[in-house]
């Protein structure tokens, strides 16, 4: 495995999610690599795109036959990179998994003055690539339940705007020999009224029961002047429902299809109501 | 020599094959719905029958669903079973106030002696 890393500052190690990855032909079209960038060969190019710095750098194989660059490599390669640096000639299986982590990197060599310090990889070779392989040890990654933790995940996450306000209010109402609940704000839908159109305002007269925090309004049948300001959103039909007769062993079957016209209605506000006896939760008392 | 029974190894053959042709599940299918759709109407009156009963309070009085709708229908309130249930679900001090509003006056009275 090759890991190219570009470092914007030299002493910085940046991690491996605020990187982006990017294919090495487009970066640098003069870099004639000698093999091809295969997902298995699995060259991993990080580069830190606002600041392309002046030096590449070539961190370890992780074949531990191979030796780490003395040199770093200038930024637009004007040759091509001679294949013994880059070795990747076809390593045996064998040797791969041979690599331990107490690797046999020869520090012997003679220290250059441009020696690099390489980054231990924590792990094996075909393993998934972690977090922890790229960060140092120095940071510290708050755990779930700390506030510190809880600070970055509300920064992180959407925020969901809070849900308009609405009258605390409801009432019931009939309309098309149906009782429905209605709160102002919502929409429900009705047996089709004929003579309304899109947009138009509808009063609905036949409130039963409207209900607030505080008290009840309950209609005897009906809550006197009250009214249910609602607006006609659409005239529509119903989801089909097929009507199918059958009578078995006497070859006889009928099929139809069954539309009901309906209305949507967005009910905005419910008025009239405040004049009419409440009732509350406190029982009045039994008159002997 | 009569009919020997050969055991249950004939059985298990034919028990894989419990299956019916496409066109058949479809008769079926729409059968079912459409007498379903029927029964809907009866089924939620059950359901919201038991809820309703399941929320009138029994503490004083002997009281219950059918004395319950007897007052509502005395007291001239049109509220259906449907809304009465979604109410007793949602809201359910609403219920408290709606008992309390018909057993008012001349009717407890009644109930009162009879204990």
């Amino acid at each position: 495995m090759v890991t190219i890393v570009i470092r914007s500052k030299p002493d910085r190690i940046i991690p491996q999610f605020y990187q982006q990855k990017l294919r090495l032909s487009t970066l640098y079209p003069s870099l004639k690599l000698p093999f091809e960038l295969t997902k298995m060969a699995s060259t991993t190019l990080t580069c830190y795109c606002s600041s392309l710095c002046s030096t590449l750098q070539f961190l370890q194989n992780q074949n531990p036959i191979s030796k780490p660059l003395s040199q770093p490599v200038s930024r637009f390669l004007s040759t091509p990179i001679s294949p013994p640096i880059l070795t990747l000639q076809n390593p045996s299986l064998s040797q791969l998994y041979a690599f331990k982590k107490d690797s046999q990197i020869d520090d012997e060599e003679g220290d250059d003055s441009e020696s690099v310090d390489l980054p231990d990889f924590k792990r094996n070779a075909f393993a998934r690539p972690k977090l922890s392989d790229v960060l140092p040890d120095d940071i510290e990654i708050p755990k779930p339940g700390t506030p510190e933790y809880d600070d970055i995940l509300e920064k992180l996450l959407p925020k969901k705007s809070p849900p308009p306000p609405r009258e605390e209010i409801f009432a019931v109402v009939m309309v098309g020999s149906r009782q429905y609940i209605v709160i102002p704000g919502r929409w429900i839908y009705t047996q089709r009224l004929k003579e309304a159109n899109v947009n138009d305002k509808i009063v609905l007269n036949k409130v039963l029961l409207v209900g607030t925090k505080t008290s009840t309004y309950i209609g005897k049948p009906v809550v006197t002047n009250a009214a249910v300001h609602a607006v006609v959103e659409e005239q529509l039909l119903d989801d089909k429902v097929i009507v199918f007769k059958y009578k078995k062993k006497k070859n006889y079957r009928r099929t139809k299809g069954h539309r009901q016209p309906i209305t949507r209605i967005k009910i905005t506000g419910i008025t009239g109501f405040e004049d009419y006896p409440a009732s509350t939760l406190e029982a009045e008392t039994v008159s002997s | 020599m009569t009919r020997v029974k050969r055991g249950y190894i004939a059985r298990r053959r034919r028990k894989n094959s419990l299956t019916r042709n496409i066109t058949q599940q479809k008769i079926r299918a729409l059968v079912s719905a459409h007498r379903d759709r029927d029964r809907q109407k009866s089924d939620f009156r059950r359901l919201w029958i038991t809820r309703i009963n399941a929320v009138i309070p029994e503490k004083e009085v002997y009281y219950n669903y059918s004395k319950f709708i007897h007052d509502l229908y005395k007291r001239h309130l049109l509220l259906n079973h449907k809304i009465l249930a979604q109410i007793a679900i949602l809201n359910r001090n609403y219920i408290y106030m709606i008992y309390n509003e018909i057993i008012k006056n001349e009717d407890s009275k009644e109930y009162l002696e009879m204990i």
